[in-house]
């Protein structure tokens, strides 16, 4: 579809707008989009979203991409990468995470970073302060339980001794 | 200050973290999140549980829509579709929660003069007391996720309206933008289409929302819009001892008194002369606050909304001028 405003362009930036009472629907180019103000961060975010796309492609026949890349589908939501690239939307939350290595270059080319600054969901902090004191301190006792049975097994007793010590003063701690 | 600043506006886009984002979700998964939000909105212990006006899009006629958008209370995109969604509007108009937008939640403060500051905080309050009844999609490295990369981190949009005519004729506008997105902002027309906005009046916004806190991201604009505002003042200054301009002011509240047939284009850019010209006090007997409300009065669906009828163009350019004739009289 060429651009309404120059009719000379490929559009790719889709604006609606109120004009005279009615709904009307525009898709412009990019430079015209920018001149009338629509800033070019979507149709520069989809066409980099394409680029990163055709490229990633290119180099997955070439040079065969570590597995994790390699997810086709997000398992919440059942976007594709192709879905995010065409439509410049993302699938669902998980979706952030299941592409991450795809859309990180993307991001930081809109924002010129990747890390959040500001406020923090109230509800997000709650669940990590909850959870970070059980888990931990279960996990070293697991480990040290194991060092000690391997001790056992290659008769290292001085060793174990150590290591049943420890365990017994990590259990004091822990109740 | 406030003179040239029409209107401050903080957008904070949230999502639910169990549904899929709305682009994802049939009508029956819009109805259940619209629903869960409103829920969480009643059970709130917020100003907008205690005075809120829900409006289901489907319910709407196509004036009511477009007049939500005229008022700046809902998005265009918004009200285009009406499946699952719905608005949740204060009774005073300044809170408002567009449902299954871009985003599940699109939570908007609206205020008729230049207060970033406690926009933001009224916004960040309501946020913090939706986030103990709704599980919002959230990373620590990304911040709030959304459905378009754009928003993510802070999810925050803050704007301030502007009325430039000095800047607008004297062509300085243009480059003015240009500069503004290294500067992580932007700006456009507020009305009408194209480079050439009705009525000089501009939206300018930040751009960048991952990587910024909220604070600095309003500290920018505030700075950016308080320059923009003093470079308007000075070429106000300097344009109203011109006699041309002078005369182009006092016709343009000749006509809108006058006028028996208005589209709304012209009686824009004739309200925009006016509201100059109470700004360089060359116009004494007409108020800002008039001529704000008749910004938002005389706009068709507006018009329709407000006298519960279907009116043809020509019949709205009628009941224009008589408004216009009336309230300016």
């Amino acid at each position: 579809m060429k651009c309404q405003k120059c009719n000379k362009n490929e559009a790719n930036t889709h604006v609606k707008r109120v004009i005279n009472g009615e709904f009307e629907e525009y898709h412009l180019c990019s430079e015209c989009a920018k001149e009338m103000g629509y800033s070019n961060v979507f149709s520069d975010f989809t066409n980099s979203f394409a680029d990163d796309f055709n490229s990633l492609f290119g180099s997955f026949f070439e040079n065969a991409l570590p597995a994790r890349t390699q997810a086709t589908r997000c398992e919440t939501c059942g976007t594709s990468y192709n879905d995010i690239a065409r439509t410049g939307m993302m699938g669902c939350a998980d979706c952030y995470e299941v592409f991450a290595d795809r859309i990180l270059p993307t991001i930081r080319r809109i924002h010129g970073n990747t890390t959040h600054m500001g406020k923090n969901s109230p509800s997000y902090k709650k669940v990590e302060v909850e959870e970070k004191p059980e888990t931990k301190p279960k996990d070293e006792l697991s480990e040290l339980k194991e060092q000690l049975d391997t001790a056992i097994k290659n008769q290292e007793f001085e060793k174990a001794a150590v290591l049943r010590d420890k365990i017994k003063e990590k259990e004091n701690e822990n109740e | 200050m406030s003179n040239v600043v029409m209107q401050t506006r903080i957008r904070l886009a949230r999502n639910l973290k169990k549904y899929p984002f709305p682009q994802r979700l049939n009508t029956a998964g819009k109805n259940e999140v619209a629903e869960e939000i409103i829920k969480a909105v009643k059970n709130s212990n917020s100003p907008l549980s205690k005075e809120l006006n829900i409006l289901y899009v489907k319910d709407l006629t196509e004036a009511q829509r477009i007049s939500l958008v005229e008022q700046h209370l809902a998005s265009p995109e918004f009200m285009s579709d009406s499946a699952g969604r719905a608005l949740i509007l204060s009774k005073d108009k300044t809170m408002s929660i567009m449902i299954n937008e871009e985003d599940h939640i699109r939570l908007q403060i609206l205020y008729k003069d230049f207060n970033l500051e406690q926009a933001y905080d009224t916004a960040d309050k309501l946020d913090t007391l939706l986030d103990e009844n709704l599980d919002f999609a959230f990373d620590e490295k990304l911040g709030y996720l959304t459905q378009c990369p754009t928003n993510l981190g802070t999810g925050m949009r803050a704007s301030v309206m502007l009325h430039l005519p000095a800047l607008k004729s004297s062509k300085a506008i243009g480059r003015i933008a240009g500069n503004l997105s290294k500067l992580g902002l932007t700006i456009r027309g507020a009305y009408g289409e194209g480079t050439e906005p009705e009525g000089a009046m501009y939206q300018l916004s930040n751009q960048v929302t991952l990587g910024i806190s909220e604070k600095a991201a309003i500290e920018n604009l505030k700075n950016i819009a308080q320059q923009l505002v003093t470079q308007e003042l000075q070429s106000e200054k300097r344009m109203s001892e011109n006699l041309e301009t002078q005369d182009k002011i006092f016709r343009s509240l000749g006509i809108l008194k006058t006028a028996k047939l208005i589209s709304c284009k012209e009686a824009l850019e004739l309200l925009s002369n006016v509201r100059f010209g109470i700004n360089a006090s060359l116009i004494k007997d007409v108020s800002l606050e008039t001529v704000d409300e008749l910004i938002t009065e005389i706009q068709p669906a507006t018009m329709m909304v407000n006298k519960n009828e279907k009116i043809p163009p020509r019949e709205r350019d009628i009941l224009r001028a008589e408004i216009l004739n009336e309230k300016l009289n």
